[in-house]
């Protein structure tokens, strides 16, 4: 008797161990990210800060993988381009939303009707160039679009599906703040202003998600996130500020794991007629005016590599060949007094103080070198509130800005940044300085309907050739780094995405 | 007192209706909100299909007309950024702010006057001396700094108290409290204690330069002489009398805490409305901003009204006819 209650009682004491051990490997996370949600509706606002909570409860159409960014699969199993307009896209079966609801084309359909009304949606340009979005059977939709679109497919990983039945159903308000879509997680909980929680989607098409529960905490203020990841609170923290990173690699307990980012960092300069920026010598001068060297090491204290054009290398139009001018402000001064302007001038130098690392300090360091060269340079610094629009209106005369193309394509991107400003054409409405020059203006149209892969890349990389060295559009600066820490001991894995996107199907844990 | 009431409830229109309009002025030179609103990539055409879809294309005054009429039908209109109605936006983190402001003001005036009293008792001992410096840092100590000086100490060092945000909260029908579970009252210490620095230093020095002067009064006197304790003395004879002007100040300070608390806020990272405000003015969400600042105006401006009835009520001596 006594040694059959022993025995029972080792038993039970074996099966709580065990029990006790599987309960302490850890299955969710808390993060503390440095941007938080607008809402929980997938087109109302196109910033990477909102779509990457969006990339954890929907799916789009395709999906960009991991560390390199790979275009794959997702609710389209293929895709085939049935002539320049025309895109067929067969659908994964037995996918359901979260609510249970199958997925199915009239969701598609549904979803890029939706994204053309501006009550809802910031991505408007996109569901305006579309001609019709048909539904062929339950697993097939033909989408047309009205013009050519070279990059059609390579940003739809931004464009999320939601369910037709329950968008509909419910009132407006209450889409925006419960999503349901067909994602790795479902919304738990989200509390704005403290923080967002998800469980795994257990029915997820790819494969349960090796975290259970995510819980995000929104902390804006940089040294307040830093606090919490050395007090323990969180495990894991998004936008490590640069004014901290020594103190995150001093503490033995933290890990910091950084990647070079997408954007890059530059400075454009109009063209206008009359004005001293208009001859391309003064322009050649002001790049060499700058040292560039000296901005990474003393602002950004190392985190960025220099830029010698606009995209980073994984995009099309990418220029290896292109080299930056080398910081030289003599030459610079010959080449001010050979355009005439040996005694310099004045230009006003606008940027936001709030949107880029170091954003204002860039700013004021390029006023100081381009005073060295007689360049009198009228800093008018303010939010980005305030800042973009102004680009927007063309209001300015020199100005910094920061850019990366989720399409991974720069046709795009130098159709709103370069192109002379044609607001009828639908060119230009980012050229927030009146730079124009036709020869750029016309390859630039002659790209908007070249699908050819091969032929396109040669073009843009020329395109980007003049726009960079021959024209000298802008001064490119740097390209940012990304960092991110984590707390060691969870032995998170965790490897960073080019778009920044925390999506948390990606991450698990080594143990 | 009626007519005083009603006198108050029309200056509170005309105040309310003035801030508005100064609002809908600054807002002509905040930049233009349609352009992010219509996204990144969007045509011009496009962006001014949304400049006609929120009525951004009428003339100011016609926007300001249509703003005023359907503010007094409880319409503040909706958030630019998040796409929802703007004043329930901001009631939905009103009970954060009221928390956080209560227990602010609570540990205030209770160790305020406290030491305030007990500084008074002994003005020239080495430890009033200590206080009364102290309390001249906290007058002098921006908020942003005292918050980021405890959360290193508590948070960082030792370790004993979270940095961050309000913790566990409940929810009990539209009121979300942190007060009830242990880890919010945590959460709740740090930044409380920040905002109540400024307000503490200013109602101690206030008690103690009233109860200097009452317990140098003849009546004082009087009742140390007749061999009443010390606790009957002070208290009832000598504080009650210094009570007047402190309590009006914590009701002001009250609404200031309501309204303006964002530094605290922000540092802490408290989902209440000054981090709202913050993040919509970075935002340029306007229609948010001004709800926000009619709203703090309504409850600096009921609160006076209250203090001064109260006043009133407390001093039969003040008429308000």
């Amino acid at each position: 008797m006594k040694k059959l209650l022993f025995l029972l009682l080792f038993g039970l004491l074996t099966v709580a161990l065990v029990g006790y051990t599987m309960a302490a490997a850890p299955t969710s996370i808390i993060v503390a990210q440095d941007d938080s949600p607008a809402m929980m509706n997938p087109y109302g606002d196109d910033s990477d800060a909102n779509l990457q909570y969006m990339a954890n409860f929907f799916d789009g159409l395709v999906q960009r993988k991991g560390a390199d960014g790979t275009l794959a699969p997702a609710l389209a199993e293929k895709w085939e381009r049935v002539d320049a307009l025309t895109w067929k896209f067969y659908l994964r079966k037995n996918v359901k939303f979260h609510n249970g609801n199958p997925f199915t084309a009239e969701d598609v359909k549904f979803s890029f009707e939706r994204t053309a009304n501006p009550e809802v949606s910031q991505f408007v340009n996109f569901g305006k160039s579309l001609e019709s979005v048909q539904v062929v059977d339950d697993y097939t939709v033909v989408v047309k679009t009205k013009t050519p679109i070279p990059w059609f497919v390579n940003n739809m990983h931004q464009l999320f599906i939601m369910d037709k039945e329950s968008t509909e159903k419910r009132d407006a308000g209450d889409v925006m703040v419960k999503p349901i879509g067909t994602g790795a997680y479902k919304l738990e909980e989200w509390v704005k202003g403290s923080y967002v929680k998800m469980v795994a989607n257990e029915d997820y098409w790819e494969g349960a998600p090796l975290i259970k529960k995510v819980e995000i905490r929104p902390i804006s203020e940089s040294s307040t996130r830093f606090a919490a990841l050395a007090s323990g609170q969180v495990d894991m923290l998004t936008g490590v500020p640069l004014e901290l990173y020594d103190q995150v690699v001093a503490d033995k307990k933290l890990e910091v794991v950084t990647r070079p980012a997408r954007r890059s960092i530059f400075l454009v300069m109009g063209s206008k007629p009359g004005s001293p920026l208009a001859d391309v010598r003064v322009r050649k001068a002001m790049y060499m005016a700058i040292n560039e060297d000296e901005i990474i090491e003393k602002l950004m204290r190392g985190h960025a590599k220099p830029a010698a054009q606009i995209p980073d290398p994984p995009t099309v139009g990418y220029n290896g060949e292109l080299k930056r001018l080398p910081y030289d402000p003599e030459g610079a001064k010959k080449l001010l007094k050979e355009a005439g302007y040996e005694k310099g001038f004045t230009v006003t130098l606008t940027g936001p103080t709030d949107r880029y690392i170091m954003d204002k300090q860039i700013c004021e360091a390029a006023a100081k070198y381009l005073a060295k060269v007689g360049i009198e340079v009228k800093l008018d610094l303010k939010p980005k509130a305030i800042f973009f629009p102004e680009v927007g209106q063309g209001k300015l005369e020199m100005y910094l800005l920061g850019w990366f193309d989720g399409t991974y394509d720069m046709g795009r991107t130098y159709a709103k940044l370069v192109h002379s400003r044609d607001l009828d054409k639908g060119y230009g409405e980012l050229n927030g300085a009146f730079f124009s020059d036709a020869g750029i203006d016309k390859v630039i149209e002659s790209t908007a309907t070249m699908l050819d892969l091969k032929e396109r890349t040669k073009t843009l990389q020329q395109l980007n050739k003049t726009a960079m060295v021959d024209q000298i559009y802008c001064i490119p600066l740097h390209y940012q780094v990304d960092i991110y820490a984590l707390q060691k001991a969870k032995a998170i894995n965790f490897k960073p995405r080019p778009d920044r996107w925390m999506v948390y199907k990606e991450i698990s844990f080594a143990k | 007192m009626a007519t005083y009431v009603a006198r108050r409830l029309i200056q509170a229109v005309v105040v309310l209706l003035a801030v508005s309009l100064i609002c809908f002025c600054i807002f002509r030179y905040l930049g233009d909100p349609v352009i992010s609103m219509a996204g990144l990539y969007a045509t011009f055409q496009e962006r001014e299909e949304v400049r006609r879809v929120f009525g951004l294309d009428k003339p100011t005054y016609v926007q300001y007309g249509l703003f005023v009429w359907n503010a007094a039908h409880g319409n503040f209109g909706k958030s630019f950024v998040s796409r929802v109605p703007a004043l329930p936006l901001i009631l939905e983190r009103f009970p954060a702010t009221f928390e956080l402001a209560t227990c602010a003001v609570c540990i205030a005036f209770v160790v305020g006057v406290g030491l305030g009293v007990l500084v008074s008792l002994r003005p020239y001992s080495a430890k009033s001396r200590l206080i009364m410096a102290a309390s001249l840092g906290g007058i002098s100590i921006p908020t942003f700094l005292t918050g980021i000086l405890l959360i290193m100490v508590f948070s960082v060092m030792v370790g004993i108290l979270p940095s961050y945000g309000r913790g566990n909260t409940i929810q009990l029908g539209f009121w979300r409290t942190g007060l009830l579970t242990l880890d919010g009252i945590k959460h709740l210490i740090l930044p409380a204690c920040t905002l109540a620095s400024y307000q503490l230093a200013v109602l101690l020095r206030l008690t103690r330069a009233g109860m200097r002067e009452v317990l140098a009064e003849e009546y004082i006197k009087t009742a140390w002489a007749k061999g009443l304790p010390p606790r009957k003395v002070i208290f009832k004879h000598a504080l009650r009398n210094v009570m007047i002007p402190v309590v009006t100040i914590t009701g002001l300070q009250f609404g200031e805490l309501l309204a303006f608390s964002i530094v605290t806020e922000t540092i802490y990272q408290w989902p209440g409305m000054g981090n709202l405000l913050l993040t919509s003015i970075y935002e340029n969400d306007q229609p948010v901003i001004v709800t926000y600042i009619m709203l703090a105006s309504l409850i600096i401006i009921t609160l006076n009204t209250i203090v001064d009835i109260l006043y009133a009520i407390l001093n039969p001596k003040i008429r308000y006819d």
